[in-house]
């Protein structure tokens, strides 16, 4: 760590940093920003830099009002996209009461807690994201609906198409950042481009992740359209997942890899996928956190939204991928629900939790689904027992006020927010009448 | 040679325990030797080791034997420690070190030249093994010397010391094998410097026998040096190719110590004390440590270097990182978190001791060495800011300098020296017998003769254990005696002392403790302590061991200032004196609760004899209700023609019985439920001793006090209201008259138990009618106004009445009354559905503006109002079924509830739990403020008093917050589920 502060303060003087930008991310999970001059990065590190945080929706209540913000140098990185004209850093910040506590209600002390509980039984977490997103013509409408910059599909190759461009823009930047990307290839829907991030421990690719949301903006500004994460931006079109593959360690090794075991997965790679199907539903309103999420998670094609689990199968929730042999270590499994707009800290919280209980508690993994669930009746799933994702934020919400496993880990603060905020979003949408209303109902009644 | 069999009593005597193995083995033995054994720390071992040595090697045995001295030196080492034997026994070559005894403790300098000598010449593993031969054989001589002296504990500073050189001989000698075997270009490792701090008890030279050695590495590069190619002058070594060097040279000098090899390891040589520790790089350049510590080092790595000594290698690089760190251990930058440090600290010298070994431990647990050494690091880190003459390193020299300095009394200077050397001495013999890094005593009784008779401390195990628990008891009070006992010097000149501290320095360590006001805290402890009287006198005596406990309670500053306010009112009575002297049990508590409570402390002023109750549990007992209404019938009767002097002397009651049950609460020794009945009937106590004044029997009315709310329920907290009714019925007088007498009663009630100190709210805002209704009633206008308005929420309001003060006939006539609303025979669906309704509106309505419903004590998500109100609803519904559901308990009629199937034993344990904590929860604010708050609070210091009261450790604000919020959800869920019903 101390390595690490020199580290940043000596760069500030040699790249001549003019601003450092202090990074942390509110319970929704949007990004908020703090500028430093670098003067003040010192007095930061020792002292956190005090901010009224009841200013921040959900980071604190209004009587909690003054809250600091420590800096993580480990986090530490010039942005890229500021050029070489006043260069501009940034490092991701743990909120701090003033007596030196964690503030209850930031979700990167979230996920750290829950990384300490997987530490004290002698895991770490690794993820590794497969991000989807769209990039349209701008943020404007135009009749009504989203324009996407191409009409190209699956790992189409589109020529001098601004999507090639933008992905290797994106991915320079990326790596200037350190941030690994494994792949990136153009998606299913016209517009849409998927980014696999290389895996790394969670809380790190928790903060790639939002930084890679800001690259993505930051290039398609700089390339005149506009870049979203919003889980369905088009009907019926493919919606923007974030497919999270994820893997335990212990010390070197992968818990999840035993040579013997089916599809070479071990007990605990079993029992954690377990925790994840039991839990699925009541974690739902966190990995699937907005009323538009629902239309991605029912919009048919591969969405997940039934509790199974395959091998190779692109309908089950939880897949077990196919991996190179001898690569041990590379066991994982891949968690289909979770959608690009999700607050990563607290969604990895969620998904790691629900892993060890079902380590914890020793679940028993069901059956694998083989073949496409979508293409079963409702009679068919109901007697090989594969219950649902819940099919709207109401639905989900309902199920997270009765789940202690989430109260248990965001803590009470956090998960009272969430489901406050969350709520109101529901009642809001509720509210409107929607021109599918309209066009279906007006007519006729 | 002849041979006398020597007897079973002379073998006794020599201090064989197994008799006649002894006079077996020690027909092999010359008899002039016999009587040497009586010098041994264990005979019977030492026989069966020279035994074992005459066997495998007579031929180097024998010449020792020959030779008297040397022969006892042997017979002392073999009883003393089985591990040198085993050296010995593998090296019999070595034997004759025995006949080279030391005459004085040899210089550093000479156990550096003799270690060089032994690794000249030889390199790799044989060089290892010489350097540990040679190291093994020195310790095996200065055992000797030690064994010998007269008195162990004299010198076990100086063979400490010599350990410590010793050991820096051994680092130096590996570091020249290192230097010798080093790979890199010969000319470049001689112009690489290294030096070997020595930190803790290698660098204080206060070193054991066998424990791991705490290092720093410093590297440097010679400046004079020139690297070249031969032919142009050539440069400098790098300061970089330097510290990579030096870092493969010491990792060779550790491995030289500590890795396998032919002749066993000595000991680790630990570097973890580096900055970053483990992770951090093993060698570093002077400027790299010197800015780590300016920058980084925390307050922990600063207490270490305390005791940083430039201890082998680069001598003069070290000096040189010793005087550039020292200056940062006394700066201020290290001091801001010092309290931090201090806590910190003590939680190590506290830190779990496996529970078994308790009993055993040497070290740890109260009244070892980490105590001595505590309190002195403590001592010297307060006052060594401002006084370089503290700055010792080794704890005896840091005592002494304490002493000399005034810091300490000379007198328990020496006799905390003394007990340090015992401990210590009996720590090297431990170690010593089987070379192994132990703090442990030994359990078995052989072992622990052999220890006693080792130590010279004793004859017998006995004798041995009961010399340690006298020290251990000492020690244990080192730290009052050391650390808080002077604080009184630096306000009050005491004649016999010897030292005195000045303020600044006193409340430097007032600070150091948690004291946020230390010049308020001088000022009182000089009020306490000064003059002549009984008083202060005791208190000078006790105060050091107070201001100890003060600094373990939320507010220590409220707790001494709430100490002197009492110490003040009490003056010079006898008991109090007493009990501070005599009772230490209750001077704890009293420092507890005074730290806990500012309710307290008001209620002490008016009451400060209330204190001789903490000395018997049975005083902190709450009076039953019986024993309450005899002494009210005593005052009344004492002061029949003065009301207002008998209502005075009942609201002092009730203040006293109040502030018992305060304490009883704060020391954990009743429960919530026992606290609500103990304030209902102390309620109930003055209630009917104001009633008796003015209303006398035969007056032409009955009247009575019915409760209602918690007070009906027994469920009172501290500054809760009571809520009541009156109810009266004409005996003799006409209607007119019997009201106007109810009405004067009424005022008089009011007028007779108002009470400004400890408010006592008689709160009629349940009456029928509520602000708009009469303010008392006849049982007539009760019936014909239940008879003709039966609205639901009065019945529900009657749930909780109870007849609980006034004549007989009329309150069992009103509860008769009552149980015909509150127990109806069946409840309409509408009326169900109304009290929903009323429910869910007052959650909307009643709950202040801007407060936290998921903090709101009483009205708030979880809390008390929804554990009653779906108690209420089930009662109203079904009591008249199940008669175990007429009671006005909350708890007791959710227990009948559980009894009737009506819900889930879970679901009832979840509102229990949630309605426990939402009341204990507001007892405690009101402890801890003084005021009455119903919403839990969000300031950190504040969730921190009233976390404390509720017994959670010190720090357990979070804690509380975490479980009350969790708790009351959880109750919400059933309450939501179970009341309201239906969908969400």
């Amino acid at each position: 760590m101390d390595k690490q502060r020199d580290f940043v303060l000596r760069t500030i003087e040699e790249r001549g940093v003019k601003f450092v930008r202090l990074w942390f991310t509110d319970v929704t999970g949007t990004l908020k920003s703090v500028a430093l001059a670098p003067a003040e990065v010192e007095g930061a590190f020792s002292e956190g830099v005090g901010f009224d945080g009841s200013a921040i929706e959900g980071l604190t209540r209004s009587f909690e009002a003054d809250v600091l913000a420590h800096p993580d140098p480990t986090t530490f990185q010039i942005l890229p996209w500021r050029g070489e004209i006043d260069p501009t850093a940034r490092m991701f910040c743990d909120i701090m009461t003033p007596d030196g506590q964690p503030a209850a209600a930031d979700p990167r002390n979230v996920l750290k807690r829950t990384l300490a509980k997987a530490a004290d039984r002698g895991f770490t977490f690794y993820t590794h994201p497969e991000i989807e997103f769209y990039l349209l013509k701008s943020s404007k409408l135009k009749h009504g609906e989203a324009q996407p910059v191409d009409s190209a599909g699956y790992f189409d190759n589109v020529p001098g198409g601004t999507a090639h461009d933008f992905r290797r823009r994106s991915v320079r930047m990326l790596e200037d950042l350190g941030i690994s990307v494994e792949f990136s290839h153009h998606e299913a829907g016209p517009g849409q481009n998927e980014i696999d991030l290389r895996y790394a421990d969670a809380l790190t690719m928790a903060d790639n992740i939002m930084t890679f949301r800001t690259v993505i903006k930051e290039v398609a500004i700089e390339q005149g359209v506009y870049a979203t994460f919003m889980p369905k931006p088009i009907s019926g079109q493919p919606g923007s997942g974030m497919h999270t593959h994820m893997s335990l360690f212990e010390g070197d090794t992968n818990a999840f890899f035993d040579a013997a075991g089916q599809y070479q997965l071990s007990s605990i790679g079993r029992q954690f996928v377990a925790g994840l199907l039991r839990h699925a539903p009541e974690i739902t309103a966190v990995t699937n956190q907005f009323v538009n999420s629902y239309k991605r998670l029912w919009g048919g094609d591969e969405a997940p939204s039934y509790l199974t689990w395959g091998h190779n199968n692109r309908s089950a929730l939880v897949r077990v991928p196919l991996y190179k042999p001898g690569k041990g270590n590379s066991a994982r499994v891949e968690y289909r629900a979770i959608d690009s707009a999700a607050n990563p800290y607290l969604a990895f919280s969620l998904l790691l939790a629900a892993g060890l209980k079902g380590i914890e508690e020793g679940y028993e993994l069901p059956p694998e689904a083989d073949g496409d669930v979508w293409a079963l009746s409702d009679s068919e799933r109901r007697a090989l027992g594969y219950d649902s994702l819940p099919a709207s934020l109401d639905a989900a919400l309902h199920l997270m006020e009765d789940s202690e496993l989430v109260a248990e880990t965001l803590g009470e603060q956090v998960y009272e927010y969430v489901l406050l905020n969350k709520r109101r979003e529901w009642a809001g949408y509720r509210a409107q009448v929607t021109p599918f209303e309209l066009s279906t109902n007006l007519e006729i009644l | 040679m002849t041979r006398t069999t020597t007897t079973l009593t002379e073998l006794a005597r020599l201090g064989f325990a197994d008799l006649s193995g002894a006079g077996e083995g020690l027909r092999d033995v010359p008899a002039e030797l016999i009587p040497l054994f009586a010098t041994a720390a264990d005979p019977d071992q030492a026989l069966r080791l020279l035994r074992g040595l005459l066997e495998s090697a007579p031929d180097v045995v024998a010449p020792v034997l020959a030779d008297e001295s040397a022969a006892r030196r042997l017979i002392r080492v073999l009883g003393a420690s089985s591990g040198l034997a085993d050296f010995l026994s593998h090296r019999p070559e070595q034997l004759n070190v025995l006949r080279e005894p030391l005459r004085a403790l040899p210089s550093a300098d000479s156990y550096l030249a003799l270690l060089l000598d032994a690794v000249e010449g030889v390199g790799g593993e044989a060089g290892w093994n010489s350097l540990r031969i040679a190291y093994r054989r020195e310790l095996t001589r200065l055992a000797a010397w030690d064994l010998e002296q007269p008195d162990g504990q004299l010198v076990v500073d100086r063979v400490a010391a010599a350990l410590a050189d010793l050991a820096a001989a051994a680092l130096d000698a590996a570091l020249a094998l290192a230097r010798q075997a080093s790979r890199f270009p010969k000319e470049e490792v001689a112009a690489t410097r290294l030096a070997i701090i020595g930190m803790g008890k290698a660098g204080a030279r206060e070193l054991n026998y066998l424990s791991d050695v705490d290092v720093i590495f410093v590297a440097g590069a010679d400046a004079a040096s020139r690297i070249g190619d031969g032919e142009t002058d050539g440069e400098p070594l790098s300061e970089g190719r330097a510290v990579e060097i030096a870092t493969r040279l010491a990792m060779d000098t550790m491995r030289a110590i500590q890795e396998l090899a032919v002749e066993p390891p000595l000991w680790e040589v630990d570097a973890n004390l580096r900055p970053e520790g483990k992770d951090g790089a093993l060698v570093r350049s002077l400027e790299s440590h010197l800015a780590y510590y300016e920058r980084w080092a925390k307050s922990w790595e600063f207490q270490a270097l305390l005791k940083a000594r430039a201890m082998a290698g680069d001598r003069e690089l070290g000096e040189r990182y010793v005087a550039g760190v020292a200056p940062m251990v006394w700066s201020s930058a290290s001091r801001e978190n010092f309290v931090e440090s201090v806590q910190a600290m003590r939680e190590r010298v506290t830190a779990h001791i496996p529970p078994e070994e308790v009993e055993v431990q040497l070290k740890l647990g109260p009244g070892g060495l980490r105590d001595v050494e505590f309190t002195i690091q403590l001592l010297q880190l307060v006052h060594g800011h401002s006084d370089p003459d503290v700055r010792q390193r080794s704890t005896l020299d840091a005592l002494a300098a304490l002493a000399d300095r005034g810091y300490i009394g000379r007198v328990e200077a020496t006799e905390f020296g003394s007990d340090y050397r015992f401990l210590r001495l009996l720590e090297h013999r431990i170690q010593l017998s089987r070379l192994r890094r132990t703090h442990l005593m030994p359990r078995d009784p052989d072992a622990l003769r052999a220890l006693a008779r080792g130590s010279g401390v004793a004859t017998t195990a006995d004798g041995l254990l009961e010399a340690w628990q006298r020290v251990k008891q000492t020690v244990r009070t080192l730290h009052e005696r050391l650390f808080y006992r002077p604080l009184l010097s630096a306000v009050a000149a005491l004649p016999d002392d010897g030292y005195a501290l000045t303020s600044a320095q006193a409340e430097a360590r007032l600070a150091a403790i948690g004291f946020h006001d230390p010049r308020g805290a001088l000022h009182h402890i000089a009020a306490l302590t000064s003059g002549v009287s009984r008083r202060a006198q005791i208190q000078r005596n006790l105060l050091p061991v107070m201001l100890g406990w003060f600094a373990e309670g939320a507010d220590p500053d409220l707790g001494l200032l709430n100490f002197r306010r009492l110490s003040d009112d009490l003056g010079e009575t006898y008991w109090f004196l007493r009990m501070l002297r005599d009772s230490s049990g209750a001077a704890h508590r009293l420092t507890h609760v005074l730290s806990s409570s500012r309710f307290v402390g008001v209620l002490f002023e008016r009451i400060p004899e209330a204190a001789a109750w903490l000395e018997t549990d049975g005083e902190l007992r709450p009076r039953s209700l019986a024993d309450l209404l005899d002494e009210t019938a005593a005052t009344v009767a004492r002061h029949s023609d003065e009301v207002d002097a008998a209502a005075l002397a009942l609201r002092t009651a009730r203040r006293r019985e109040v502030l018992r049950l305060a304490l009883a609460g704060i020391l954990g020794m009743i429960t919530i439920e026992e606290l609500g009945e103990g304030l209902s009937d102390i309620t109930s106590a003055l209630l009917t001793g104001a009633l008796a004044l003015c209303h006398r029997w035969g007056d032409g009315i009955e009247f009575g006090i019915i409760a209602l709310g918690r007070y009906g329920g027994r469920e009172l907290g501290f500054g809760s209201d009571a809520d009541i009714v009156y109810v009266y019925e004409p005996a003799g007088a006409s209607p007119e008259d019997a009201a106007h007498r109810a009405e004067v009663i009424v005022r008089e009630l009011k007028r007779l138990t108002e009470d400004l100190r400890l408010p006592l709210d008689l709160d009629l805002g349940l009456r029928p009618e509520g602000k708009n209704g009469a303010v008392v009633r006849s049982l007539d206008s009760y019936r014909a106004y239940y008879d003709r308005w039966s609205l639901t929420w009065e019945a529900q309001a009657l749930l909780r009445a109870r007849g609980a003060v006034g004549d007989p006939g009329v309150l069992r006539a009103f509860e008769s009354l009552a149980d015909e609303v509150r127990y109806p025979a069946s409840i309409s669906q509408a009326d169900v559905r109304e009290v929903k309704r009323i429910k869910a509106r007052v959650e909307a309505e009643r709950l202040p503006g801007g407060v936290d419903p998921a903090r709101h004590l009483k009205l708030g998500r979880g809390s008390l109002s929804d554990v009653e109100w779906f108690v209420q609803l089930l009662q109203l519904q079904h009591a008249a079924a199940f008669p175990a559901l007429r009671t006005t308990s909350t708890l007791q009629a959710l227990d009948a509830a559980v009894a009737a199937e009506l819900m889930p034993a879970a679901d009832a344990a979840k509102l229990r739990v949630a309605w426990i904590i939402a009341s204990r929860a507001r007892s405690a604010m009101t402890l801890w403020t003084a005021k009455t708050a119903d919403v839990l609070p969000t300031d950190r210091q504040q969730l921190e008093g009233v976390a404390r009261l509720l017994e959670y450790p010190p720090g357990g604000a979070a804690r509380l917050e975490e479980d009350y919020l969790r708790t009351t959800r959880l109750a919400r869920q059933v309450f939501e589920r179970r009341f309201y019903g239906g969908l969400k």
